[in-house]
């Protein structure tokens, strides 16, 4: 008994991670601007903030002024409303459309790769088959289908966007399936008498799972940014579901003309710290995950 | 002797490598002298600064972390310390060469070996690719290269290991060095191959009047080759002194400590001395225990040692596919009609040199690897058609630990659970309280303190990874072990430690092993029985004394005379055949 309670605690390849990352300034900047963005998105889901971005409050397309209060610092659009709270309402449908999306494809590409990679033979002909037809398909086309199939709107993109997006993933895990089938280990826990799912699940997919959060951090870019293709395109978010960065700029195209910069810009300016801080945040990752760069 | 008389004098190097945990002191005033034309062993287990040594005199340091910190390393009179880097790329592979331990990652896959030997001919000595051509087919045929007009265009990937290691040795000696460091230049090789470089180099040393500095783990490999012996720890020099002296006289408890843990080929002790027995952990000297000796063969009873496992002409082939449509064209035979038993409570040894198929024999006798054909009679059951549930259970009885400690744990689980996970399989212990008490209990039973159980594999030591790994065999209460490799990725005196950890428990246990290696003299000391195999068939089989003494089979005795005898030849002249300090 004496010894389950004992102080010898071992650093983890997490916590070495973590030590890592931390000493890491500029991955630790990334993370506070993300946890920021978190953090309004989550105040707008809750209509805690931003809640009147429906409502008109001035002269239509007002331009920024810095009188007349923080809803007028980013001008208001066509009828009237406050640009910067529609700015905020665009920040939480676009980390929602990266994490639901990233919630569906992640599962997909895991347990796809996996299978394929751990059992070979005809199910990775198979599985590798799948993903080989999807990955030739050009996405706009698929997106523009299963849009179609499905009816537009936000739950459609992101269903649409995490069936599509998987195949990176599996890949990558296939590959370490692969690599990690033969290691001693699993021949060591095969001896033991453990069952496939118990050698994928408990013993190989452990020593995978960095590139999985590497994946997910790597997928919210991709989705943020396809979330405001998608709806610039007029494939995404419908007018009236929500306000969204690509709706904001989709409306610019025929403003800019005109002299109205400032929807265009309040969606730019507020899309590139999210999406550099992710990318610099996974770049951070998988170098605090390498083992290579291990010392 | 004279100043002049001296290649290379390395005089209170110090260095030291700045790490996250603080400085490493990775060399402490180490001082020694190379001679013109003679060879100095430098030995050491790893992390004893042997390598570093190497690296510091070929300027190889990496900075940072690395760093001389005092000293001077003395090459012709002059010191190599204060020489700039394009200086040192003139006395690298030209005046000073090296030979590294891994022939197969130290060339270059995808040029032809020809054109490496060549580049630096071309590069040190000025020569035209003609001239580079023709000197490099000299030097294949000096280096035993079997028909170098046709293996001078080969790539490396076309030649085995000792061959590999040959045109190692070709592009070291190519510029005719003052100096050659040879790290390990044999640890990869079988023996048979190892005798053979190692014949080759001492050829080519007096030929050449080269001057050798041979880093080894092995004392029993610079035996033959070495006239002085330098002996590091922990990067000290803890004694040098003539090779005969070192095996007679070992001055330092460690030295005795190397020379006496290796299995003895002549007499059979009952455990092997450890450099523990010599001196503890702050490195005072112990008076080790008396070497007690037996009788290398056990008797057997057929009540106490029946028949566990009976193997009827078990077979493994792997098809080999070609052509367009992948059609199988060929069968490679690992296993060929392999037949033997192995007692209870008794260790059948089985050595072979790499490919023979010695561990896809281990593999499919554990149905780890299914067999092509052939009957694994385990207490009277063929446990070839079991289903895969059926195995599962069986599998509880027999168990395997790998070669390589590092690789055989989950680098992602702890220890605890680790050792726990097979009793969780099998169900043993009520709840998981339990199965960590006994966990606990195990690791004791192994050598290592129970209190260990939350940490992760990485932060041990190879040695005590192996226990681990024991103590995880161990968990399901087998009957019947297979070690395949167990021992050959330690070092020498750690090795002797597992050796008897895995007989004191085979006593206490009554545990069957069949013990697999490449090394014959640990096969010799732990085997009561001792296959031999090559090619993938059985070439001969007996108990292990008779195989030492009286080896019927070409192979076996080739094989065996291959063996480094671990003692100078010079001393074994004299009669002296074994090496015990316990007295």
């Amino acid at each position: 008994m004496r010894y389950l309670a004992s102080k010898v605690r071992g650093n983890s390849l997490w916590s070495d991670a973590l030590r890592r990352l931390l000493d890491d300034n500029l991955a630790v900047f990334s993370f506070l601007v993300i946890v920021a963005y978190v953090v309004v998105a989550g105040l707008a889901s809750f209509h805690l903030i931003a809640t009147h971005w429906q409502d008109s409050i001035g002269a239509s397309q007002s331009a920024p002024q810095l009188s007349g209060g923080i809803n007028h610092w980013m001008g208001l659009d066509i009828f009237g409303r406050s640009v910067f709270q529609k700015t905020i309402q665009g920040a939480y449908t676009a980390l929602y459309v990266g994490l639901v999306s990233s919630l569906i494809s992640i599962p997909i590409g895991v347990l796809m790769g996996a299978l394929a990679g751990y059992f070979g033979g005809w199910v990775d002909d198979l599985i590798t088959w799948i993903y080989t037809t999807i990955s030739n398909i050009p996405e706009i086309l698929l997106l523009v289908s299963i849009a179609f199939a499905l009816g537009k709107g936000i739950e459609t993109m992101c269903i649409a966007l995490g069936m599509t997006s998987w195949v990176g993933l599996a890949r990558l895990i296939r590959a370490e399936f692969i690599k990690h089938k033969n290691r001693e280990y699993v021949a060591a826990a095969q001896a033991l008498g453990a069952s496939n799912a118990r050698r994928i699940f408990k013993h190989i997919f452990p020593n995978v799972l960095h590139i999985v959060i590497i994946g997910f951090s790597l997928r919210f870019v991709v989705a943020i940014k396809s979330e405001v293709v998608l709806t610039y395109l007029g494939l995404g978010i419908e007018i009236g579901e929500g306000s969204s960065w690509g709706l904001m700029i989709s409306d610019a195209a025929g403003e800019l003309v005109q002299g109205i910069w400032w929807g265009l810009a309040s969606a730019t300016l507020a899309m590139f710290p999210i999406v550099l801080a992710f990318s610099l945040f996974t770049d951070a990752l998988r170098d605090a995950f390498d083992p290579k760069l291990r010392t | 002797m004279a100043e002049n008389d001296i290649l290379l004098s390395i005089k209170d190097l110090c260095v030291d490598f700045s790490t996250k945990e603080g400085v490493v002191h990775a060399l402490k005033n180490v001082s020694f002298d190379i001679p013109r034309g003679k060879t100095i062993g430098l030995v050491g287990e790893s992390g004893s600064g042997k390598s570093v040594t190497s690296l510091a005199t070929m300027g190889l340091i990496p900075n940072p972390p690395g760093q001389v910190t005092n000293g001077q390393i003395l090459f012709k009179g002059k010191d190599l310390l204060t020489y700039s880097e394009s200086e040192m790329r003139k006395i690298r592979g030209n005046h000073i060469s090296m030979i590294f331990q891994e022939p197969m990652t130290s060339l270059n896959p995808v040029f032809t070996v020809g054109y490496q030997i060549a580049e630096v001919l071309r590069l040190h000595q000025g020569l035209n690719h003609k001239e580079a051509r023709e000197r490099t087919l000299d030097l294949l045929n000096q280096v035993g290269i079997p028909s170098p007009h046709q293996k001078i265009d080969d790539y490396p990937h076309e030649l085995s290991g000792g061959q590999k290691q040959r045109i190692m040795i070709a592009m070291a000696i190519g510029c005719e060095p003052d100096l050659l460091i040879c790290d390990e230049p044999t640890t990869a090789l079988d023996v048979t191959i190892q005798k053979q470089v190692l014949d080759l180099m001492l050829d080519l040393q007096t030929k050449y009047d080269m001057s050798m500095l041979f880093i080894t783990h092995d004392l029993g490999v610079i035996a033959d080759i070495a006239d002085d012996v330098v002996v590091m720890y922990r990067g000290e020099i803890v004694e040098k002194n003539k090779t005969e002296e070192i095996f007679i006289r070992p001055q330092h408890p460690y030295t005795k400590g190397l020379l006496a843990c290796r299995p003895p080929l002549v007499k059979h002790p009952k455990r092997l001395v450890t450099v523990s027995d010599f001196m503890d952990e702050s490195g005072a000297e112990k008076t080790p225990p008396k070497v007690v000796y037996t009788d290398p063969v056990r008797s057997i009873s057929e009540t106490d040692n029946p028949i566990l496992l009976d193997v009827k002409g078990l077979k493994k082939y792997f098809p080999i596919r070609g052509g367009v449509f992948g059609r199988v064209k060929n069968q490679f035979k690992a296993v060929d009609d392999v037949s033997f038993q192995v007692r209870k409570g008794r260790t059948l040894g089985l050595v072979g040199e790499s490919g023979c198929g010695k561990t896809t024999l281990g593999r499919t006798v554990l149905r780890l690897i299914e067999p092509t054909a052939g009957e694994i009679i385990w207490k009277g059951n063929d446990i070839v058609g079991l289903g895969a549930d059926d195995m599962r259970k069986l599998r509880r009885d027999m168990q395997i630990i790998f070669q390589d400690p590092y690789a055989s744990l989950n680098p992602r689980m702890t220890i605890g659970a680790a050792i726990t996970e097979p009793m969780e399989i099998h169900n043993i212990g009520a709840n998981k309280k339990e199965r960590l008490e006994k966990a606990a209990e195990l690791l004791q039973r192994c050598g290592l303190p129970g209190n260990v159980l939350n940490r992760y594999p990485h932060e041990f030591s190879g040695g005590q990874r192996q226990r681990v790994c024991i103590a995880r065999a161990l968990a399901v209460d087998p009957e019947f072990i297979i070690c395949d490799e167990s021992v050959s990725a330690l070092d020498v005196s750690i090795q002797a430690q597992i050796l008897n950890l895995l007989l004191d428990l085979q006593d206490e246990l009554n545990l069957t092993y069949i013990f697999i290696s490449h090394d014959l003299a640990v096969v010799k000391f732990i085997s009561d029985e001792v296959l031999v195999m090559n090619n993938g068939k059985i070439v001969e089989m007996a108990d292990a004394q008779t195989i030492y003494t009286h080896p019927k089979e070409d192979y076996t005795k080739r094989l065996l005379s291959a063996i480094p005898k671990g003692i100078p030849k010079t001393l074994l002249d004299k009669g002296i055949e074994v090496l015990d300090f316990s007295q």
